[in-house]
Formats: structure tokens, C-alpha cells, sequence
């Protein structure tokens, strides 16, 4: 055989029958496995192997050293038994002088076979992992994560999902980012190795929704036939995972596009729930009792909703409160849930964290957020929903305060105008004040200033730099056309209203 | 040739048995100090070949345990009962005394016979042993040979066996009677009987070996051991002491060596075998002396703590064990149920 057997390997090998480094060198190499009883039918001469003996150590010290000393002077840099772990540590600093790596063993035999299956029998090694494999689609899984825990348990060997960007998931063990960046994601299989140690089979995961994902069994100090075997137990497991990939994505998108229905049943019921939305929230896991703070993340351009909201879904998971997410028209709705009222500090906190999470958003989607009060209960729930999708629509327009607008902060002003914006009100307003027209928008003008400056002339005309006689006979010109008592003040707020309406469109 | 030993010698002498005992047999203290008596000395040591061969002997020696002797020191004649009981037994007076162990304090037993018989320069074993089943003329299997023993209270017991092992276990009930630590002595043999069948000239090597070392104790080490005609085994401090898991009495003291090396003594009421590397350098009967690094005391095993620093040193064995297997079988740490600690060399 043209490699050697490495002590790294071996002890990252699943089935290595409990093997453990007690001392010596933690790097180690070796041409020969001698498997025997005793140390007495080791043969007399060898360069540089690892004797494995199944029978257990002497128990006196001396006789521990004598025996280190005899497997040593045979010519073997290793010798792995049970119960060598017992060993005083002046046994254990003879090995080290010595240059001999002991090792614990609980089953010698099994150390035997995986010595075999690296040295000689790869194609064994291959196959041993493959049936892993096939052995662990065998199990049901709830998710991908859970298939990647039934392959990573099964093969004895960490697993991750990774892209160009990071790691997606793993299971058993940590994909170190030194690892992810020596992984070529061009080829179809690839075997990466990294100083320190760290090595990782990968194979291209063939999925029609997702480009660029890969899956690689990875560990510390796998040998190339590790390797290479593992490249094949992942070639074998990719098609699982892609369909898995596949699974998962159409659950979530029937998923979401039944929430996105509970959520407009809901709001149109306002708050009185009948029995049967009830259960079917309940079901949902959404609860309408405690307190809420609703919020509304809208698209100001055209995008995908589903990825918008899968994107703000694991960006909620990582706040550490109840939240809820489902989309609705042109972006995501969604409110966090409190059972127990929130001091206006830790609110601050909550809507801080809200703001973090649409910044986050914001890098990847162009989006503008809404933050509803917040509220209590079945009808404070609609309340909160409700506001944050005005806040929303006015976050549209305001890059000034980073496409973001609490419902708290709003201003009468920009309340009024959220409402009068309404598509049945605009229409209204331009017809009512269409009279105004003639002599060129002056008349409109006028009347704007004039309410603003709580109809009075004076101000109005200092404002407009006209005489105040001539904004006198104007506004009696706007009561003419219009056909109305300025002295009303509900007729005062109505045209207020429809001005300001006519004038921001 | 007769020497004459004179009182300056004492503590030499003392040094030289202590040095034979090979950590173990007991501090000569207790001995010397009741040898202190100038009137005692000078004392006449034979040599073997000045006796008459038919002379009868008898052998004298403290058993059980050192550390009890020193608590409980014995009384100013502790061995007329015993000497009285043998003769009687024998129906002779035995005029020559010589010693039962080489080594530890009994190689100064005879000293306190010396005033009525002639002291022969003759032991039994050539270091100390645990066991009266290792004296030599049983060994050898010398018939005839008798022991006496105190059973406390001023009780003698007389044992005449053919089996050894009979004997050790017999006087060693006596010596556990008679409170943990009493005489016991040998007769029932000749002076001729000790040319075949003993170590000889013992207490002149020990004579020669404390006042060598007396002189050149504070040498370096490799000079010291050179000087006593043995070998360096090792130098370091001592990180461990395990006993054996079936046998409480043996212990293995770990040391780490001054170059690194993994150095082990073996020892059971003395030292048995001394390692290195997990090869053995030395085995009884070959006399193993650990002295302090620092003091250069002479350390018994139970002085074996952890954290001292010690120099290991080998004296050669008395050649009479090396003369047959046999002998040997009966001195080698296998002897003791010790496996794997046989000198290869």
C-alpha cells in the first residue's frame, strides 16, 4: 500500500472500536498493523508499526514498563490495548521517551478492522458508509436539519450544508470557516484539507431552487481513503438532501400562503372572532390574548413575498421574543407577542430590535417598515396591525428616517394624511375642489395657506406676500365657486382634509 | 588471619552493614549504642580457617519487626535464654558465634557475644533477607540445624525440622507471640560446616566498605560508587510510590531520572530490583543502597518519600548465591512472587 496508516485517521474513524491517544506524540504514521494476544508473539522485528494487543496489560508498574520497553525495542512506534488507559504516569513519560504511542482500546478487534479497511480495504470502507447512508433516508425526517442529524449520527461523520457565502446548517460537529474557504465549489466532488487538520469531503447538491449549495462530510485528520469514501457517501446522500430541499420549500410556500389567509380573516373580522377562526389561530399557534406590537415590512418595489418573509422569519428567530410572520400583498405582516405589558423602556428595546431586523432586510430587499403601537388583546391586535400598515405606507416615501416609521411618532398630520390617501378620498377631494381651478391654482393656494393660518387674513397674506384685501376677496371668490360656509368648522376640516390631499399627490 | 577491632571502628562497621542491608535489615543505631561500652572492646574477629572445623557455632540474630526494635529495645542479654535452651538441647557448650544476616543491624548481633565467644567471620545470607528460610545452611539444606526462639514473657521455643519453610513460619508465629520483635538463634552446626555452606568475611567487607564510605561521602557519586567497587544505577526524585495491587508489602518507587529516564526500585522489606527505561539494571541478590542526594544518608525503604531526591547505587552480590540455580531461586525477586524483575545480565 502505498499510504500510510495515520494515528489522526484512525481516531477519526466512527468505528474505531473506543480508541483513544493516552501519550506519545499526537501525530503518528504507520506502515504495519500486527494484531496479537500477547506482547510475547509480536514478531521480533519491525520498522515502525502499530501493535494492537487484546489481552490486558500487567497490572504491576514494572511490568507496565517492561512491557512499553519490549514493544518499543520490537520496532513498533505504537501499541493500543484495553485498559492501558490505567497506566501511572511514569509509564506514560516512558512512552514519550521512548517515542511509543500508547492508546487506549475498548475493542481491539474493531481497531483491527478499521486499521484494515484504511490500509487495505477501501472499497469495504466505501460501502460501509454507503449502506450508512441509505441506512439513515431509511428514517423519517422532519426537515432537512433533521435528515442532515440522521446522516451525520449514521455515517459518524459531521455534516454541512454550505453555499459560497457560509454555512447553511450542520450537524455533529462545527464547519470552521478556515474549512469553508479552502472548499472549491466548482467541481462536482471535492476533498479539501487545511493545516491543523481539518478535512472535507463535498459533493454539489443538484437542486433546481437553489443554485450553489453543497454538502460536505468533514472531520479531523481523515486520510485521502477516508476522504475519497466519504466523497462517495456524499455523492450517494446529495439527492436525498436536494429533494429534501425541494420537500421543505413547498411545505413552506402552502404554509405561508395559508397563513397569509388566516391573517386576512382575521383582520376582517376586526377583533370579534368566531369560534371556528379561533381554532384555526390556535392551530397556527398564533394567540390573539396578551399584548402586541404589530409591524408591516413593505416592498417599494416589486419583489418575491415568500423570500421576503423567509428571509424576516430567520431574521425574528433570532429575537428572544414570541414573534409571527405571514405574508400579505406586497410584503410581510407581522406582530410580536408579549403576555405580560412592556414598560415603554423595554418597548423601545423591542422596536430597536425591529429596526435591526429591517436593516438586516433592507440589505437584501428593498424595503421601507412599519411599526404599529402597541396594543392588547384580540382587538389591539387588529389595532397594531392595522397601524403598522399606515406607518408603512408613509416609511415608503421617507428615506430621511431610513425607510422606517413608528406609529408612535407619526404626528396627527401624517395620520390624517396616511387616511386621506385612501383610494376612494383623493378622487373626492380633486372633485370637490376642481371649481378652484380656473385663474391658474391661485385660489387653491390661497385657500391652503389660509386654513393653515387658522383663517386669518392677515397671517395669510403675509405668508403669500399679498394684500390682505386680496386674500379677502379670494377666499369670498373659494366660498362662491364652492358653494360653502367657511364659518362651519366641519366644513373648515373637510376642505383642510381634501387640500392637503390635492396638494402632496 | 584474627583482626582486632577497636571501638573507633564501631560506627564504620555500622555504615558497612547498613550499606549490605540494601534498604532494608534495620538501622545499626539501636546496636551501636548498646555496643557503646569502651570496656567491651577491642574485640577479636576470627577468620575461618583459625578455627577447628569440628568446633560447634551458633548464629544469633534480631527478627521481626526493625522498626519495633527501636521503640522496644531488648534486654541487656536477650539471647542467654536462647544460647541456654540450644546447648541444653544439644547436650554441648557452643564456643563460636557467628552471624545469622549479613546486613542491617544483625550484622552487629554477634558484636554482643563477642565478650564470651569467639566471633567468626561468617553470616548466613551476605545482604539482608526477610525470610529464615533464606539463611544459607537451609538453603543448602545443612541437617541438624535447630533454632531457638523467644515466645515472650520469657518463654523459649526449640524447633528441629527438616522443612524450611516450616521454620519460617513457625518462629515467625513465636516472633508475633512474643510481641512483633525478639532474638532467635541457630545452632546445631559446625565451623566447618560454614566454609561449604555460609558468606564469608562479611563483617571485614563491611568494615571496609563504611570506612570507605566514611571517606569519600561527599565525593561525586560516580567516584563514591567506584570507590565501593559498584556502579551508578541512577539519580533523581522521587514522583510515585505505588504498592503492588495483590501484595501491600511490595511497593515500586518511580523516579524521575536526572537525564529524563524512567527509573523504578522495586522493593519489599528491602530493595529488590531497580529499573530503567523498563529494563532491569539490578536484582537481588546484587545490593541495591539508595542514599539521599543531598545528605548522602544511607535510606531504608520506608524513607522511599515522594519529592526526595536519591542516589541508587549497586553493590555485587555475595558470590555464594550465584554458585547454583538453586541458591538463586531462593534470593531473586520471583522468589517473593515478583515476576519479570530477573536481571537479564
Amino acid at each position: 500500500m502505498s499510504e500510510n496508516l495515520r494515528l489522526r485517521a484512525l481516531l477519526a474513524h466512527p468505528a474505531n472500536g473506543g480508541l483513544r491517544a493516552v501519550a506519545g506524540p499526537a501525530e503518528a504514521e504507520w506502515n504495519e498493523v500486527v494484531i496479537e494476544s500477547n506482547e510475547s508473539e509480536l514478531p521480533a522485528e519491525v520498522s515502525g508499526g502499530i501493535a494492537i494487543l487484546s489481552a490486558s496489560p500487567p497490572t504491576t508498574p514494572w511490568q507496565q514498563d517492561a512491557l512499553i520497553r519490549r514493544v518499543r525495542d520490537r520496532g513498533f512506534v505504537a501499541l493500543a490495548m484495553p485498559g492501558i488507559d490505567n497506566f501511572g504516569a511514569g509509564n506514560l513519560a516512558l512512552a514519550t521517551r521512548l517515542g511509543l504511542s500508547v492508546l487506549h482500546v475498548d475493542k481491539p478487534l474493531m481497531l483491527a478492522k478499521a486499521c484494515w479497511q484504511l490500509l487495505e480495504a477501501r472499497d469495504a470502507l466505501t460501502l460501509g458508509y454507503v449502506r450508512k447512508v441509505a441506512q439513515s433516508i431509511e428514517y423519517h425526517a422532519t426537515g432537512l436539519p433533521d435528515l442532515l442529524h440522521h446522516l451525520s449520527s449514521n455515517v459518524g461523520h459531521a455534516i454541512a450544508l454550505i453555499d459560497e457565502k457560509g454555512v447553511l446548517l450542520e450537524a455533529g460537529g462545527h464547519f470552521e470557516p478556515a474549512m469553508h474557504s479552502a472548499v472549491n465549489f466548482a467541481p462536482w466532488v471535492d476533498l479539501a484539507r487545511i493545516d491543523g487538520g481539518g478535512t472535507a469531503a463535498s459533493v454539489r447538491v443538484d437542486s433546481p431552487s437553489r443554485a450553489g449549495l453543497r454538502i460536505a462530510f468533514f472531520g479531523n485528520g481523515l486520510s485521502d481513503p477516508q476522504l475519497r469514501a466519504l466523497g462517495v457517501a456524499a455523492e450517494v446522500a446529495m439527492p436525498a438532501v436536494a429533494a429534501r430541499i425541494l420537500i421543505d420549500e413547498v411545505v413552506a410556500v402552502n404554509e405561508a400562503s395559508v397563513s397569509s389567509g388566516l391573517l386576512r380573516d382575521f383582520l376582517e373580522q376586526r377583533g370579534g372572532i368566531e369560534a371556528e377562526l379561533e381554532q384555526r389561530l390556535l392551530d397556527h399557534g398564533w394567540r390573539t390574548a396578551g399584548f402586541h406590537l404589530g409591524f408591516r415590512i413593505l416592498g417599494r418595489t416589486r419583489l418575491d413575498s415568500f423570500q421576503l418573509l423567509r428571509f424576516v422569519t430567520q431574521q425574528l428567530g433570532q429575537l428572544a421574543v414570541d414573534s409571527h410572520a405571514t405574508m400579505t400583498g406586497r410584503g410581510v405582516t407581522g406582530w410580536l407577542t408579549f403576555t405580560e405589558s412592556q414598560s415603554p423602556r423595554q418597548l423601545e428595546q423591542h422596536v430597536f430590535s425591529l429596526r435591526k431586523v429591517h436593516n438586516t432586510v433592507r440589505k437584501a430587499f428593498n424595503v421601507a417598515t412599519g411599526v404599529g403601537a402597541f396594543e392588547n388583546g384580540s382587538a389591539g391586535l387588529v389595532a397594531t396591525i392595522s397601524g403598522a400598515t399606515d406607518a408603512a405606507r408613509i416609511a415608503a416615501n421617507r428615506s430621511g428616517t431610513g425607510w422606517f416609521v413608528r406609529f408612535d411618532a407619526l404626528g396627527l398630520e401624517q395620520l390624517l394624511l396616511s387616511w386621506t390617501e385612501h383610494d376612494t378620498f383623493v378622487p373626492a377631494a380633486e372633485s370637490l375642489l376642481a371649481p378652484l381651478a380656473v385663474g391658474g391654482g391661485e385660489l387653491l393656494a390661497t385657500l391652503s395657506a389660509y386654513l393653515d393660518h387658522e383663517s386669518g387674513t392677515a397671517a395669510t397674506a403675509t405668508a403669500l406676500r399679498l394684500h390682505r384685501n386680496t386674500v379677502a376677496t379670494r377666499i369670498q371668490r373659494v366660498q362662491e365657486l364652492l358653494g360653502v360656509d367657511m364659518s362651519d368648522p366641519e366644513t373648515r376640516l373637510a376642505l383642510h382634509l381634501a387640500c392637503r390631499a390635492v396638494r402632496s399627490k | 588471619m584474627v583482626r582486632t577491632l577497636q571501638y573507633e571502628q564501631l560506627p564504620m562497621l555500622g555504615r558497612g552493614f547498613s550499606l549490605l542491608g540494601s534498604g532494608g535489615g534495620g538501622t545499626t543505631t539501636m546496636l551501636e549504642l548498646a555496643l557503646a561500652d569502651a570496656s567491651l572492646w577491642p574485640m577479636q574477629l576470627y577468620g575461618l580457617e583459625e578455627l577447628d572445623p569440628a568446633l560447634p557455632c551458633l548464629g544469633a540474630a534480631f527478627v521481626g519487626s526493625t522498626l519495633l526494635l527501636n521503640e522496644r529495645l531488648p534486654g541487656d542479654a536477650p539471647f542467654d535464654p536462647l544460647i541456654a535452651a540450644a546447648e541444653r538441647w544439644l547436650g554441648i557448650s557452643v564456643p563460636v558465634v557467628c552471624s545469622l544476616e549479613g546486613g542491617g543491624l544483625n550484622g552487629l548481633t554477634p558484636f554482643t557475644l563477642a565478650g564470651t565467644r569467639m566471633m567468626v567471620d561468617a553470616d548466613l545470607t551476605g545482604r539482608a533477607v526477610p525470610g529464615l528460610d533464606q539463611m544459607s545452611l537451609h538453603v543448602d539444606r545443612v541437617p541438624g540445624v535447630i533454632a531457638t526462639c523467644d515466645t515472650g514473657a520469657g518463654g523459649v521455643m526449640l524447633l528441629q525440622t527438616d522443612r524450611p519453610a516450616d521454620l519460617e513460619r513457625i518462629v515467625r508465629a513465636a516472633v508475633i507471640q512474643a510481641g512483633g520483635a525478639c532474638g532467635t538463634v541457630f545452632a546445631g552446626f559446625t565451623v566447618g560446616d560454614l566454609a561449604e555452606h555460609a558468606i564469608l568475611g562479611g563483617t571485614a567487607r563491611a568494615l571496609e566498605l563504611g570506612t570507605t564510605f566514611d571517606t569519600m561521602a561527599s565525593e561525586p557519586l560516580s567516584q563514591l560508587s567506584a570507590a565501593l567497587g559498584g556502579r551508578v544505577l541512577g539519580e533523581g526524585r522521587i514522583t510515585a510510590a505505588t504498592s503492588h495491587p495483590r501484595d501491600p508489602h511490595v511497593s515500586s518507587v518511580e523516579i524521575a531520572g536526572v537525564g529524563g529516564e524512567v527509573h523504578r526500585i522495586v522493593s519489599r522489606s528491602e530493595s529488590l530490583a531497580f529499573m530503567t527505561d523498563g529494563r532491569v539494571e539490578a536484582s537481588a541478590p546484587t545490593i541495591i543502597v539508595t542514599l539521599d542526594s543531598i545528605s548522602r544518608d544511607i535510606l531504608e525503604v520506608t524513607a522511599f518519600t515522594i519529592g526526595r531526591h536519591v542516589s541508587v547505587i549497586e553493590l555485587p552480590a555475595p558470590h555464594w548465591w550465584s554458585r547454583s540455580a538453586e541458591r538463586m531461586r531462593h534470593v531473586v525477586p520471583a522468589a517473593y512472587g515478583l515476576d519479570e524483575l530477573e536481571f537479564p545480565g
